[in-house]
């Protein structure tokens, strides 16, 4: 039997042998310890407002510091964890052993997306310290304040223009890996539903990150040479940048929800002891969000002065795209009739994420209604959906993926009880500092606001010890994981006896992923 | 003072607890099945299980129901969305313009507030336009906003039906001062509102006037327009005029005080004489106060010269 | 290459799928400033057509002239490398490069007399004009800009291969890279194909 990739010879030795790797697991385990690392940054930041909000008044930070934590805040959660989250970290290190290929089509550009999304994170991390001070723009940068602002937006911008690249690279490799580098016989109809939901996700990110990437050059251009696209002093338009910002960033949130439905779909079937309900429609579905949720952008401007005809086209469009997302709801659930089932913590978290994805997205509906959305737009009730969305969503999907995919990349078992305490307080916590936003929102209390009236007093106080309990989670989950690292149990190559390919080789898997690339004659959720 | 909500018959409502309804039937109907299957085929009671591959008509059943859901849901929103967008032909019409960070109220008469005034019964509509940066007026009894865009002008309106005091919020971030940009839509009487807007009190009387015009009784009319400039223009959202700092420094003692200023990164020492204060209004990046964050916004198209000097002419006085 | 063997083997048509991929990418990014373009255009068009008559409509051409020409050597140079021709690839490889730099010159004169005429961003002339003027200048200066900075790029890519090719990296029986390189210098050339007319025809 072959060694570990761990303990493969590298061209360089030791830390070199990390960072300059063209070894898409390795490069995977990377992307995990760096989004990871931003994750803490992202989350100390949170409860520091979450402290800064307890009561009405001013506290522990002033006004400015509160404005640059909030942007921060949103700009480490979004470009740095969660967009690169699933699909650089668990996509890299599981999609090339799910197609039995040996690695993705462009090692080399891999490597290299990867230290650009260092960098630029260096970037966004090192404007906090330089210039004119932390930006404060919030997340969505809109103008003309980003360019009035004399704070050091150019150097953030410019740090999340390199992370936009650093994805669209990412995309491009994962899309040429899938159509080119599948095993033999291993068919589209094969393929494993997360690979299918990383291969519409790297459409995605194919599609919309370029217009970010040239809105936020146009900031940069407009803060140093003042062309005037934006100054409506010069005739330009202050909403013309909210289209073009939205037209990236709409479809960016499904960069961080499908490849998390992908994780989901391919737990499911392994603990249900059966095959995945519907295999078709989840895949067709995964695609049809990423196309239909190309032309929902306008759902984010409700409000923004735009012409009433626009607003009811992009509402109309936007209750369009929930559909499918319904579709995979009831085929997951679908999945577990008749089964065998076994509730290990992969799957507890895979019901968390049903759960809560779905709350987050029914409101969604209440947001995408244009009567309800005039009177929820820029208020809590906002925040309220978008943590729902993303951190039930998102990041409960890749808590659950990290949860399945542990054995694979480190041969180890964590501790199967102390993960299900962790997802009880996580799961408390959560509903605590989330739900008590939605009522807030709809009390009409307006988001970054770092103080606010008396009156929106008590659920934010329930909020502030909400995010308390989910820490203690939080905390013990990945005390769980690290401390497994060294003293878990050995897990063998096959713990879940899942019957997908990247179950198929050693755990953790040799250099080169299999000893002889192997030939696929099943679909991936094989058991009875 | 009422704060509550006067105006519960409102579509917004209408429209949220019809889809609260949907989702809360399909969240406990897919909670409960998932539970229920959870337990009932948990590995304990079926220890095999049974292949159930696809059932396409089961498909289309949960692809068309919730889109016919879907397209109800967007359509009882469109239709309170159009009667929420259409005022009233007779709707009483304001200005209001948003700047960092205050809000100003123009009526038909000339009459400039602070304060949103309104008479009840009338539908009131409104005319939004920003000075500076975006904002966007919350008025969340009515359920109501729009943003303040510079350079154009958008409108909504509403129906004020009982007396009281409501919050305005700004809900488009717009800088330090956005969470204090907040003021009230007073809701009175038709004739108590007659007898305020027919009345000669001028429009400075609305907002708190800066406690220092008591103690310095001789000042200019042209100091007091300085001094009515302040709070209506939102200078007084980040200055004082008592000698605490606050977001940016006080204007107690500032006239002819030596300051040391970040002049293009270097640090240089400045008089705040007229000249300094008349280019940092107009220019705030080209110096900054040194301990200071870099936020303080341009008043150029906000504030003309001679106001300028009216501001000076006040901060003269302010020893 | 890597530690890794199975970096050795070659796959010809994943690397050309990889990068239709990427250029479809770049598309996407000038599509967005063209939207821009188109977004102005139509509520200024007065200001357009005036601003486009200081446009100097001989250079446009002739850099147009310039760019198609380079385009055709490009694609000749990979047909010649494709039978083999090692020298006169190369030759055809230099002469992409040196038309690419003399659309550079082109342009850098070109802009320096319009900066020399006070037509800048934020400049006090320019200002005092209408916002069509303002914003057409603006879009010029931008889009060209972001235009020519993929000219640098593609002269500095087109540079390498010529060493490439020199020390036989690229040869009769492996011109992936070169091909590759010439689709992103075709895209160079057709994005200014839209170009040219937004700036010097349609005034
Ligand atoms: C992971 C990220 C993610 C995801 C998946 C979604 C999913 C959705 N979002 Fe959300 N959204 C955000 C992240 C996300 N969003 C963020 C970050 C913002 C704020 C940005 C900012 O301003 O800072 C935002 C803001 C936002 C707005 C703008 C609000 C405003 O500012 O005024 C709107 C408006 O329409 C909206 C709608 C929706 C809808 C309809 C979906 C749908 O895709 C949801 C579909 C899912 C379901 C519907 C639930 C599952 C289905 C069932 C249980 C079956 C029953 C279903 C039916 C009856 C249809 N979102
Ligand atoms: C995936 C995305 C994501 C995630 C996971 C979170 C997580 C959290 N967020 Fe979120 N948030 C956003 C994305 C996200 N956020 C975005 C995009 C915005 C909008 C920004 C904008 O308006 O521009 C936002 C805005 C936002 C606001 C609104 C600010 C405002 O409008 O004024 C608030 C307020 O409470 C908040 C709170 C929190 C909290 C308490 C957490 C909790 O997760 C935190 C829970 C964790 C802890 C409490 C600590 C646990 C501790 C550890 C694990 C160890 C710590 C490590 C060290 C000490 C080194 N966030
Ligand atoms: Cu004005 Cu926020
Ligand atoms: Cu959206």
């Amino acid at each position: 039997m072959e060694a570990s990739f761990y303990h493969a010879k590298t061209r360089y030795p030791g830390i070199l042998g990390w960072i300059f790797t063209t070894d898409h697991k390795r490069i995977g385990l990377l992307y995990l310890i760096a989004s990871l690392s931003f994750f803490a940054v992202g989350v100390s930041l949170g409860l520091t407002m979450r402290l800064e909000l307890i009561r009405s008044g001013m506290h522990i930070i002033s006004a400015q510091t509160y404005n640059a934590v909030f942007t921060l805040h949103g700009v480490v959660m979004i470009f740095l964890f969660i967009i690169p989250g699933i699909p650089s970290s668990l996509g890299n290190f599981v999609m090339p052993l799910q197609i039995g290929a040996r690695d993705v089509a462009f090692p080399k550009i891999n490597i290299l997306s990867w230290w650009l999304f260092m960098i630029g994170g260096a970037c966004a991390v090192t404007s906090l310290f330089t210039g004119g001070g932390a930006p404060d723009t919030g997340w969505t940068f809109y103008v003309p304040y980003s360019i009035r602002t004399g704070t050091n937006i150019s150097l953030a911008v410019f740090g999340v223009f390199l992370i936009g690249m650093s994805s669209t690279l990412t995309g491009m490799n994962f899309l040429t890996t899938i159509h080119r580098l599948r095993a033999p016989g291993m068919t589209w109809k094969r393929m494993t539903l997360f690979t299918w939901s990383i291969y519409a996700t790297s459409w995605i990110q194919l599609l919309a990150t370029p217009v970010l990437a040239i809105t936020l050059l146009l900031i940069i251009i407009e803060r140093f040479f003042g062309v005037g696209f934006f100054d409506p002093a010069k005739g330009g338009d202050p909403i013309l940048f909210e289209h073009m910002f939205w037209i990236y960033s709409h479809p960016a949130v499904y960069i961080m929800i499908v490849p998390a439905m992908g994780v989901v779909t391919d737990i499911i079937p392994v603990f249900s002891r059966r095959n995945i309900f519907g295999y078709s429609f989840i895949a067709a579905s995964s695609l049809a969000i990423a196309f239909v949720g190309y032309l929902v952008w306008g759902h984010h401007m409700f409000t923004s002065g735009m012409s009433d005809t626009a607003r009811v086209i992009f509402s109309l469009l936007t209750f369009i795209v929930a559909v499918p997302s319904g579709i995979k709801v009831f085929n997951w659930i679908a999945s577990l009739y008749k089964g065998s089932i076994t509730v290990a913590a992969p799957l507890l978290f895979t019901l968390g994420f049903i759960f809560l994805f779905s709350i987050g997205g029914l409101t969604g509906l209440v947001q995408g209604a244009l009567a309800t959305n005039l009177h929820v737009h820029g208020t809590y009730f906002i925040v309220a959906h978008f943590h729902y969305v993303m951190f039930g969503g998102a990041a409960m999907g890749f808590f659950a993926g990290l949860h399945y995919w542990f054995p694979k990349m480190f041969g180890r078992l964590y501790e199967e009880h102390l993960a299900k305490f962790a997802w009880v307080l996580l799961f408390v916590g959560f509903n605590m500092l989330y739900f008590s936003m939605f009522v807030l929102g709809w009390e009409g209390m307006p988001r970054r606001y770092y103080d606010y009236l008396p009156r929106f007093n008590g659920p934010n106080l329930i909020s502030t010890i909400g995010s308390w309990v989910l820490a203690a989670g939080l905390i013990i989950m990945f005390y769980n994981l690290v401390h497994s690292l060294v003293a878990g149990r050995e897990a063998g190559d096959n713990p879940w006896k899942a019957s997908s390919l990247e179950w198929q080789t050693t755990s953790p898997p040799p250099a080169e992923n299999f000893e002889k690339v192997p030939e696929v004659t099943t679909g991936p959720y094989h058991f009875v | 003072m009422v704060t509550g909500w006067p105006n519960l018959s409102n579509p917004a409502d209408e429209t949220f607890y019809f889809i609260l309804g949907i989702s809360l039937t399909f969240l406990a109907l897919n909670t409960g099945v998932m539970i229920y299957f959870v337990i009932r085929y948990s590995k304990k009671r079926h220890a095999r299980a049974e292949e159930v591959r696809e059932n396409t008509p089961l498909e289309i059943i949960w692809t068309v129901i919730p889109t016919i859901l879907v397209l109800a849901i967007f359509y009882v929103g469109w239709k309170g969305f159009v009667y929420m967008r259409t005022a009233p032909a007779d709707a009483m019409v304001v200005r209001v313009t948003a700047r960092q960070w205050s809000w100003t109220f123009d009526y038909a008469n000339g009459k400039e507030t602070n304060v949103l005034k309104v008479p009840i019964g009338k539908p009131i509509k409104l005319l939004i336009t920003s000075a500076d940066v975006l904002h966007s007026l919350f008025i969340p009894a009515y359920r109501i906003k729009e943003d303040a865009v510079p350079g154009r002008e958008t409108h909504l309106w509403f129906l004020p039906n009982e007396p009281g005091s409501y919050d305005l919020f700004c809900t488009e971030y717009c800088g330090v001062g956005h969470a204090d940009m907040t003021t009230k839509v007073e809701v009175v009487p038709q004739k108590d509102f007659d007898a305020w807007y027919a009345g000669a009190a001028p429009a400075q009387k609305e907002t708190p006037v800066p406690e220092a015009h008591e103690r310095a009784p001789k000042r200019s009319a042209r100091a007091d327009e300085g001094a009515a400039l302040l709070s209506t223009k939102g200078c007084l959202g980040c200055h004082t005029v008592d000698g605490t700092p606050k977001i940016g420094p006080t204007f107690k003692g500032l006239f002819g005080k030596k300051e040391a200023v970040i002049h293009e990164g270097k640090e240089t020492a400045a008089v705040a004489d007229e000249a300094f204060i008349h280019h940092k209004l107009l220019e705030p990046e080209d110096a900054r106060i040194k301990g200071f964050p870099p936020i303080m916004p341009s008043q150029k198209g906000v504030l003309t010269d001679a106001e300028i000097d009216a501001i000076i002419e006040y901060l003269k006085t302010l020893k | 290459m890597s530690e890794l063997a199975h970096t050795e083997h070659r796959d010809y048509t994943g690397a050309k799928l990889g990068m239709w991929f990427f250029l479809f990418t770049e598309i996407l990014l000038f599509g967005g400033m063209f939207l821009v373009y188109a977004e102005f255009r139509q509520v200024n068009t007065a200001g357009f057509h005036e601003a486009g008559t200081e446009m100097d409509l001989f250079i446009g051409a002739l850099n147009t002239v310039i760019l198609l020409t380079s385009s055709l050597t490009m694609a000749l140079s990979i047909s010649a490398i494709r039978k083999g021709l090692k020298n006169r690839s190369l030759l055809l490889q230099a002469i992409t490069v040196l038309l690419g730099i003399a659309f550079l010159v082109n342009k850098y004169f070109e802009w320096s007399d319009h900066i020399h005429k006070g037509f800048y961003p934020d400049s006090p002339q320019l200002l005092a004009k209408s916002h069509g003027q303002i914003l057409f200048f603006g879009l010029y200066y931008v889009m060209t800009g972001i235009h020519a900075l993929h000219v640098i790029i593609g002269v500095s890519i087109i540079t390498f291969m010529f060493v490439l090719t020199l020390v036989g990296r690229i040869s009769g029986g492996d011109y992936v890279k070169l091909e590759n390189t010439g689709l992103f210098w075709h895209i160079v050339d057709i994005i200014w194909i839209y170009l040219f007319p937004l700036f010097y025809l349609i005034t």
